[in-house]
């Protein structure tokens, strides 16, 4: 019913008299007739109050929960009021890619903005525009360190599962081989990965804290990546980047990861961030905009889309990636994020995260749920129990709270956020108590 | 303006949390960051101040005429956003057990149903995030149809030279090499061209159709016959289906794959630069390849998600962005058949009303309507004034207009790619069209001024040798 035109009807007969034509139809002249279509097989339109209303109820569908203890890749944590607003500005929703810079220098500024705080947190040189979200972030990387001899990507089997299928579907017929490792206690078994690595190893990619919730000894991993000659990628969690070694420190020559948890609502897994930044080295190779300083004619300071001659508008079929559209949106609320949260605000979410995350993890052990892995943990931790998952799960699930993420039939993957309190989590933890 | 980090002051504040009402946990020293974190710290006041500063320096659908060619740029339904931010859609979580999420499988599986005839196709996957990224998927499903038939020569793709810069990039991307074909003198493919070059070693053609000239694409019948009799299958870029939708589909035209764009064609916004999202659509015999999961209605009515048998794998985590989705279905579901089809005939009459009203002074395709966009060539202006298609394109910035595409597709010089769409209204076209007139003239009054052009904007043209020599890429504190 609606269609958001805004010609009324004679306006469309003035327009198609100045155009020389006497109807729409004759438009469409190009177009063979046997090839038209008669009528789509939709229903008719609604109106706006009745679209209102169909969404609504499906989006009733859907039962949210009160306490979230799951994570696994989709992070519940607290979204300020002023990310929320101010992202709403429809000039930011409504643009498109800053292509014109001398009318979009807003949107060029808040790029450049997000780019420097990636660059802070990852502790890189350089920060591309975003790409579409964690997992492709990874894949990204893996193509960037692709080299003619040098085709082996190496990672261990406790990284994101869907990290890892992104992964496999982009090795695909590039020739590149995916070597997964078998963790050992749940971390990234260092002296599997030395024999493993070699001259045809590309890089290694390990994520910091792995799938588990562990944190791993990442310098180590990079030393060896590097002694074979490799480049070294890490995956981060950007919160635990607040209190964890930067990728730069631990050596990393590219970092990525997922920045959902900056400020973006977990929204059934999408839209989320893939976040990517790399040494200066590697500059040339990244995928995606760019966006840098310069000047304008009048020597004032001035926010350009960058370094375009690696992009597939120019270069085509020897482009580095095909990215063209990705997650600006996304990594615009990212940046508003953290400008909200500052240095100290970060720092105490993840905090919280981590002393929520431990409360709970020692409570579950009082009820029979023991730590599978004896690592060090950020806000994930694996637990095996002899009562299987699925009572456990279920009979959290009728008290409205989402529990952990079920690995196999004793085993389950918690996830601890700042949104939660004692009072959830004792009370999760009584009804595990009573589950027999 | 100032940088975020150029208004920070040690110790200011903005958003804060609860305190944790358990004991404090610590990890051990060897993993903790040294120095401090370079974020801003701002208050409330000043950071609401900064990114208003910031928005009111960016420009979107809202503020005015966008026509930027091949974007499709129509305007972005206000209830389609205020639905997507239904507590129901954003408080849950990917994982889930599928029994509490039955609302968003069947946002899913209707919205995957609707593009299915919307394109013609017999099934749609919604993962990826972007029409590159639908390209991508969509020629991995081409790949794996090859191999599966264990016809392993097939490993070229065939490209256009009007085609968009993702297609040879995205081909090359799933491990194809990639051939071009000339345009012939109807801007459309060359058939002659195309007949040499397709045979045992084609794995498909990529067009997009119309083409990026705004022109209906007349031979499709004759260029599927050609690839599929060489055994090869038609890959359709959706990138300007925004003209034809409802009037024709792809499927009916001989195409097997089709990408979407739902930022463009759907609506959805395009949040200066994403996310968009680039379901792909394809015929039966490709639907076992497709990346998984999607979403399937089950006889008792109930939804679920599904892997399909030889799929790709996954493109995308989870299930790709489906906040978009919310926001193109409830576009859908208000438009319905009839709305769908009108806002294609309305893209193209505004294409043509602009186009007839210029064409004189802007030349582009002689004796045919333009689909929903057009191409001018600013060739001869430049010759007699010097005045070049950037210099216009500036110009319209001075007068508040948003430039259409400039310099593609790459086959016309000193191109200007215009495209108005639906939602543009007939008064603000017709100021366009007399500042586009008046430009025209001042091109041949004051050449030296247009050539300057934008005098009225945030920033004058940048220099963009200096920011790729000299790249400054990040705040660096002074």
């Amino acid at each position: 019913m609606a269609n958001y035109l805004s010609t009324t009807e004679r306006e469309t007969k003035e327009m198609l008299e100045s155009i020389g034509v006497k109807s729409l139809d004759e438009l469409f002249d190009d177009i063979p007739k046997d090839l038209r279509l008669k009528k789509l097989d939709l229903p008719e339109g609604k109106s706006q109050q009745e679209t209102m209303e169909y969404m609504r109820a499906l989006s009733k569908k859907n039962k949210v929960y009160d306490v979230i203890l799951r994570g696994a890749g989709s992070y519940d944590h607290y979204i300020p009021s002023m990310v929320k607003n101010l992202a709403s500005r429809s000039e930011f929703i409504t643009a498109y890619t800053p292509y014109q810079a001398e009318m979009s220098q807003g949107i060029l500024q808040a790029i450049f903005e997000y780019q420097s705080m990636v660059c802070s947190l990852t502790g890189m040189d350089v920060s591309n525009a975003s790409v579409y979200n964690g997992a492709n972030a990874a894949a990204e990387a893996m193509l960037m360190c692709t080299e003619k001899t040098r085709k082996t990507f190496v990672t261990f089997d406790n990284i994101r599962p869907d990290t890892l299928k992104v992964i496999k579907t982009y090795a695909k017929r590039r020739g590149i081989e995916v070597k997964v490792l078998s963790p050992k206690d749940g971390a990234a078994d260092l002296k599997a990965l030395k024999a493993a690595v070699g001259e045809d190893t590309s890089c290694v990619y390990l994520e910091q804290p792995n799938y588990f919730g562990l944190i791993e000894d990442a310098e180590e991993v990079g030393k060896i990546a590097h002694d074979a000659g490799a480049k070294f990628v890490m995956g981060c969690n950007p919160i635990s980047l607040a209190l964890l070694k930067s990728p730069a420190e631990c050596g990393a020559d590219i970092a990525v990861g997922d920045g959902q948890p900056l400020g973006l609502p977990m929204a059934f897994g999408g839209p989320y961030v893939g976040f990517m930044a790399c040494t200066s080295k590697e500059m040339r190779k990244m995928p995606g905009r760019i966006v840098g300083e310069t000047v304008d004619h009048d020597g004032n300071r001035a926010y350009v889309l960058t370094l375009q001659a690696r992009e597939q508008h120019i270069r085509r079929e020897k482009a580095f990636s095909n990215i063209c559209s990705n997650q600006a949106y996304c990594a615009l609320v990212a940046s508003m994020y953290l400008s909200a949260m500052g240095p100290q605000g970060l720092k105490e979410v993840a905090e919280s995260c981590t002393d929520y995350a431990h409360y709970l993890a020692a409570a579950l052990e009082k009820v029979g749920l023991k730590r599978r892995d004896k690592g060090e943990f950020f806000h994930e931790f694996v637990t095996v129990s002899e009562t299987g998952a699925d009572k456990i799960l279920k009979a959290l699930d009728r008290a409205g709270i989402l529990g952990g993420l079920k690995l196999s039939e004793h085993e389950i993957l918690w996830c601890a956020t700042e949104t939660l309190t004692k009072a959830d989590l004792d009370k999760a933890v009584e009804i595990i108590g009573r589950v027999k | 303006m100032n940088l975020i980090f150029e208004i920070s002051e040690q110790g200011k504040r903005c958003a804060t949390i609860r305190k944790p009402d358990v004991q404090k946990s610590s990890l051990a020293k060897k993993y903790l960051r040294s120095g401090n974190l370079e974020l801003p710290e701002v208050s409330e006041v000043d950071f609401a101040r900064h990114y208003t500063a910031l928005s009111r320096r960016a420009f979107g659908v809202d503020n005015g005429f966008y026509p930027l060619g091949s974007c499709t740029m129509k305007y972005n339904p206000k209830i389609n956003e205020e639905v997507a931010g239904l507590e129901g859609f954003t408080r849950i979580h990917p994982l889930q057990p599928q029994s509490t999420v039955q609302g968003a499988l069947e946002v899913m599986e209707t919205l995957q149903r609707d593009l299915a005839e919307i394109t013609g196709m017999d099934a749609v996957t919604l993962q990826p995030n972007a029409g590159a990224h639908g390209e991508y998927t969509g020629l991995q499903l081409i790949a794996a149809y090859h191999t599966a038939r264990k016809d392993f020569k097939r490993t070229k793709v065939i490209v256009p030279d009007s085609a968009h810069g993702t297609n040879p990039a995205s081909a090359v991307m799933a491990g194809f090499e990639i051939i071009n074909v000339p345009s012939d003198e109807e801007k459309g493919v060359d058939l002659k061209a195309l007949k040499a070059v397709v045979g045992e070693d084609t794995a498909a053609l990529m067009l997009t159709n119309p083409t990026t000239l705004g022109l209906f694409e007349k031979n499709i019948k004759e260029i599927s016959k050609i690839i599929h009799g060489a055994g090869g299958l038609l890959y359709y870029d959706g990138a300007n289906l925004n003209a034809v939708m409802g009037i024709v589909r792809p499927g009916d035209m001989g195409f097997d794959v089709v990408h979407l764009n739902l930022h463009k064609t759907f609506s959805t916004p395009h949040g200066g630069g994403g996310p968009g999202s680039g379901p792909v659509g394809c015929k039966k015999e490709l639907a076992a390849f497709l990346p998984g999961p999607i979403a399937e209605k089950t006889a008792r009515g109930s939804y679920r998600l599904v892997e399909c048998k030889k799929s790709i794998g996954k493109v995308a985590s989870f299930y790709g962005n489906f906040g978009v989705y919310v926001r193109a279905l409830a576009y859908i579901v208000t438009l319905g058949a009839e709305g769908i089809k009108s806002c294609a005939q309305h893209a193209v009459l505004n294409a043509n009303y602009l186009k007839a009203n210029i064409e004189d002074l802007y030349p582009t395709e002689k004796g045919r309507h333009c689909m929903h966009e057009f191409v001018v060539s600013m060739q001869e202006l430049k010759d007699k004034t010097g005045v070049s298609a950037m210099d216009i394109a500036k110009t319209m910035i001075d007068r508040g207009y948003h430039p259409p595409t400039m310099y593609f597709p790459l086959i016309i010089h000193e191109a200007l790619m215009f495209e108005p769409t639906e939602t543009e209204n007939k008064r603000t076209l017709d100021e366009v069209i007399k500042a586009l007139r008046e430009i025209y003239e001042e091109a041949f009054k004051d050449p030296e001024y247009m050539k300057a052009a934008p005098h009225h904007a945030q920033i004058g043209r940048p220099d963009e040798v200096r920011a790729a020599r000299q790249p400054i890429v990040k705040y660096t504190k002074e």
